[in-house]
């Protein structure tokens, strides 16, 4: 090979890095302000969450140390419940369950969801593709908040009923995606390269199949986040969720009783945070998705 | 085509508003009683009505040999099915009851010519037989147990209706004789429960299972439906004439006059044609339900609402808009609430080494040192509650004025120096799991009671709650020895402190209803001594002494029995207490329809 023709590839190699599909996704995300602001409020809830876990706030969110339904004031920044709990300290506190939660549920759903619907799509019309279709057709054909209220509810003794009942309903979405983004895929001559080079199959798939989904996974995952935060909220609610803790969910609860009563701190202060959540990973999520989109791009 | 589809919608549209309209029967010129329940009942036979909910219904379609007057308060017992009080033999063991003579059953297809029968002594010991059946599955038999001669040999011999039971005895038609295996004072209160409603053989075999819903009784209403949302009564035409004698229900015109219940003197109950419970579990709902209007009287006002309605808590009154359009009255339940500890827990109850045994009354008498009643009251029963020691409630006449308050006190400083005494430090202090129901409330509970203990040095991380999916399930925990610490609400059976007392007796223990498994030979002594006793001075001398008991082993954090208010339509004329057999008031209920 001429150096010139070295050269001349050298810088096709560029161009191409700078035009790869994440490198236009990130710019395009850059100069989406609505996306950026979501980002920067997502953040700033990391962040809340983050300084819960370091110790740095919102530690004492179980002391007793007010009366009872006490008013806003310089002590309490957002009033207090009926046991006298700092409703700010409890609100903030909330974030991190959140988090837990919807870090949790996104992750291993996401992973699950890749795995298996990357396998499905590959080995597509095998029995392997069977089985897992008619997996993801069980668990579908279930009413979502019925399955994940009767799994909770199996698993009452344990810290995780909630999240496994979430992770075993949220990753059919994802494996679906999955499925049909890797038929497409496989069909594209780099697999057909691996093949030919005698590659292993599932090596085929996860060091260059799935990584070609990553941009499907991505956005799926802040799908997820932002729908288990959401579920944990009504599982809360119905007393299924968090055991021994605190969440925007089990303050609406507290609230059934207090608004009756003319006490709104609980619900207004759970409700505008998970509202300001839920609207920022939304917003986060569009912008992602329209940033990585491969039309868009 | 299009319009023919047309008129078929049209048709069909009028035909489902028909059906509609023609569920709501038309009640005009009907007197008409609509009260909401906070729970609905699950089974309307005497044999498994075993909460408050059924009894509402049971009591009114059955007949008791005995119930509690209307008024007098504290409450006393007066004659139903019976003619009067029963005759006893000297020895306390032999009762023999006059039954009132033309009672008639309801008529029922059930029946040989579908006309009620004439109720009568064999109905009343068949009634009692089928709690010792297995196949009735009782959910009463524990009332009787042990207690009527013949009885649990007839069940252990099979159960067979044919063989006579020793100890009840239908002496003719009308007089019925029970013998006890010994004195059981509290058995006439026994005959008021639903759980003695007296049933008809002939609908127990007609109906099988479709008789815990289809009530066949002699009582003042018949069940006309009845499902999971609402019941409907219907006065029965044939219900005995027996004019209200107010004097004798207890009236007084001080407490009883604002009511206008004066109207009801000399007239024969049931006073209203029909009576639609609605049952509405949710607090928000089931009130809301009445300040609209659907209902006349809704259950007893729930304690996080009371901010809502009354304008003072002590006394209590309520706001004026409410007060000009609901009567209302209020009083201390007889129940209470408490937790206990369960005894068989080496960790806090007792152990078989000396020493630490020891330092785990110490540890009881901390913890309850660290509970603070008046927050307790104060943050969930708006303060209206009454917090009282030991385990006689306020409205129980044993109940002792003169016992020492120390073991409600709230000391902080008292309960740190017992622990310090004791070598209880945060490091070796027991991990304490309090169990609860997956219940919004009861989750506030266990953080009130976190925080409590933290306040004396119990670490927050070791009390730990543990959920449970239902009531059930807790309880099946509770019986079965699984939890440290037992939080209940006990309502009586029968206007006796013996119903709580019992709840420590030994041989009570787990499953029995001595969850906690308390045992003190000094106190199942006393116990079994004072069972046998009719009430007077010697019987509550023992009770008071085994409270004390009680509150010195430290067995319990107790207690505080909660108000109850109650708030129903002016035009409805009626004193609602549906303490102890749900509501035996509703055949004296009216309505002002002037």
């Amino acid at each position: 090979m001429s150096s010139a023709s070295v050269a001349a590839e050298n810088t096709t190699i560029a161009v191409r890095g700078r035009d790869s599909l994440w490198s236009k996704a990130f710019y395009k995300f850059r100069h989406d302000r609505m996306g950026m602001v979501a980002f920067a409020l997502v953040m700033a809830y990391g962040v809340m969450a983050l300084g819960t876990v370091f110790g740095w706030w919102a530690n004492d969110w179980s002391e007793i140390r007010g009366g009872r339904f006490d008013p806003i004031s310089a002590d309490f920044w957002f009033g207090s419940n009926v046991n006298g709990q700092d409703i700010f300290a409890r609100t903030v506190f909330s974030t991190r369950t959140a988090f837990e939660v919807g870090l949790v549920v996104a992750i291993l759903s996401t992973l699950i969801g890749a795995v298996l619907g990357a396998v499905a799509g590959y080995y597509s019309g095998s029995w392997i593709d069977e089985l897992v279709l008619w997996l993801k057709g069980v668990l579908d054909s279930i009413p979502f908040y019925l399955f994940v209220a009767a799994v909770a509810f199996a698993m009452q003794g344990s810290a995780y009923g909630m999240h496994v009942a979430m992770v075993a309903t949220f990753w059919t979405t994802t494996g679906r995606l999955v499925r049909g983004e890797v038929i497409k895929l496989k069909q594209f001559e780099f697999v057909e390269a691996a093949r030919a080079i005698g590659l292993p199959e599932l090596k085929i798939v996860f060091r260059h199949i799935i990584p070609n989904t990553f941009h499907i996974l991505l956005v799926q995952a802040t799908i997820v986040f932002v729908a288990a935060i959401k579920s944990e909220v009504i599982l809360s609610f119905l007393g299924l969720g968090v055991k021994n803790g605190v969440s925007w969910g089990r303050m609406l609860a507290e609230a059934t009783y207090e608004v009756g009563a003319g006490h709104f701190n609980n619900f207004i202060w759970a409700s505008l945070f998970m509202f300001g959540l839920v609207m920022a990973f939304n917003m986060f999520s569009d912008a992602l998705q329209d940033a990585l989109d491969p039309r868009k791009v | 085509m299009k319009l023919f589809r047309l008129w078929l919608l049209l048709g069909l549209s009028v035909a489902i508003c028909a059906c509609g309209n023609g569920e709501r029967p038309d009640t005009t010129g009907l007197k008409v009683y609509k009260v909401a329940l906070d729970q609905s009942p699950t089974n309307l036979d005497p044999a498994q009505g075993a909460t408050v909910y059924s009894n509402h219904l049971i009591v009114n379609a059955y007949d008791t040999l005995y119930s509690y007057k209307y008024l007098a308060r504290p409450f006393e017992l007066k004659p139903r099915l019976a003619e009067s009080l029963p005759t006893v033999s000297d020895d306390g063991l032999v009762y023999t009851f006059k039954l009132k003579s033309g009672v008639r059953f309801i008529d029922d297809p059930c029946f040989a010519d579908g006309k009620g029968r004439e109720v009568v002594a064999q109905d009343v010991i068949y009634s009692l037989q089928r709690h010792f059946d297995p196949a009735s599955l009782s959910q009463g038999s524990w009332v009787w147990q042990g207690r009527i001669a013949g009885l649990d040999d007839w069940q252990k011999a099979g159960s067979d209706y044919a063989q006579p039971v020793s100890g009840l005895t239908a002496l003719d038609d009308h007089t019925l004789q029970i013998t006890l295996v010994k004195p059981y004072p509290q058995l006439v209160h026994t005959l008021t429960m639903g759980f003695a409603g007296v049933v008809p053989r002939e609908a127990v075999e007609k109906y099988g299972r479709e008789f815990s819903v289809r009530p066949v009784g002699s009582g003042p209403f018949r069940v006309q439906s009845f499902d999971t949302t609402r019941a409907v009564l219907v006065r029965n035409p044939n219900y005995r004439q027996e004019p209200v004698d107010l004097a004798a229900e207890g009236y007084d015109p001080a407490i009883h006059q604002a009511y206008g219940l004066e109207r009801i003197a000399g007239r024969s109950p049931p006073f209203v044609d029909r009576v639609e419970v609605n049952f509405i579990a949710e607090d928000t709902a089931r009130m809301t339900s009445l300040t609209k209007g659907d209902e006349l009287h809704a259950a007893r006002v729930p304690s996080p609402t009371y901010d809502l309605y009354l304008s003072s808590k002590n006394p209590i009154t309520l706001k004026p808009e409410i007060a000009a359009k609901y009567h209302m009255v209020n009083w201390t339940e007889p129940g209470f609430v408490f937790q206990t500890f369960n005894m068989d827990d080496p960790d806090f109850g007792y152990n078989d080494d000396p020493e630490r045994n020891e330092r785990n009354h110490a540890l009881r008498c901390a913890i309850r040192k660290g509970f603070n009643w008046n927050e307790r009251n104060e943050r969930y029963y708006s303060g209206v509650g009454k917090i009282f020691p030991g385990i006689i409630t306020p409205a129980m006449p044993e109940y002792d004025t003169e016992l020492s308050r120390d073991s409600v006190i709230h000391d902080i400083s008292g309960a740190k120096a017992l622990l310090a005494d004791a070598g209880w430090t945060p490091e070796n202090l027991p991990e304490l799991v309090y169990g609860i129901p997956a219940s919004v409330l009861q989750n506030q509970y266990y953080e009130q009671f976190r925080g409590f203990m933290s306040k004396i040095g119990y670490p927050a991380e070791k009390i730990v709650v543990k959920q449970y999916a239902t009531f059930g399930d807790i309880s099946k925990a509770w019986k079965q020895s699984r939890l440290p610490l037992i939080n209940k609400a006990w309502l009586l059976d029968y206007p006796d402190a013996e119903n709580t007392l019992q709840l420590f007796y030994g041989p009570n223990r787990a499953p029995g209803s001595n969850d906690g498994n308390y045992s003190n030979p000094q106190y199942d002594a006393m116990f079994e001594r004072a069972a046998v006793m009719q009430p007077g001075p010697e019987r509550t001398s023992l009770y008071r002494r085994m409270n004390r008991l009680v509150i010195n082993d430290c067995a319990t954090i107790t207690g505080l029995s909660r108000a109850v208010i109650i708030f129903w339509d002016k035009r409805v004329i009626a004193y609602p207490d549906r303490s102890f057999v749900g509501g035996f008031y509703f055949p004296y209920v009216d309505i002002d329809d002037t």
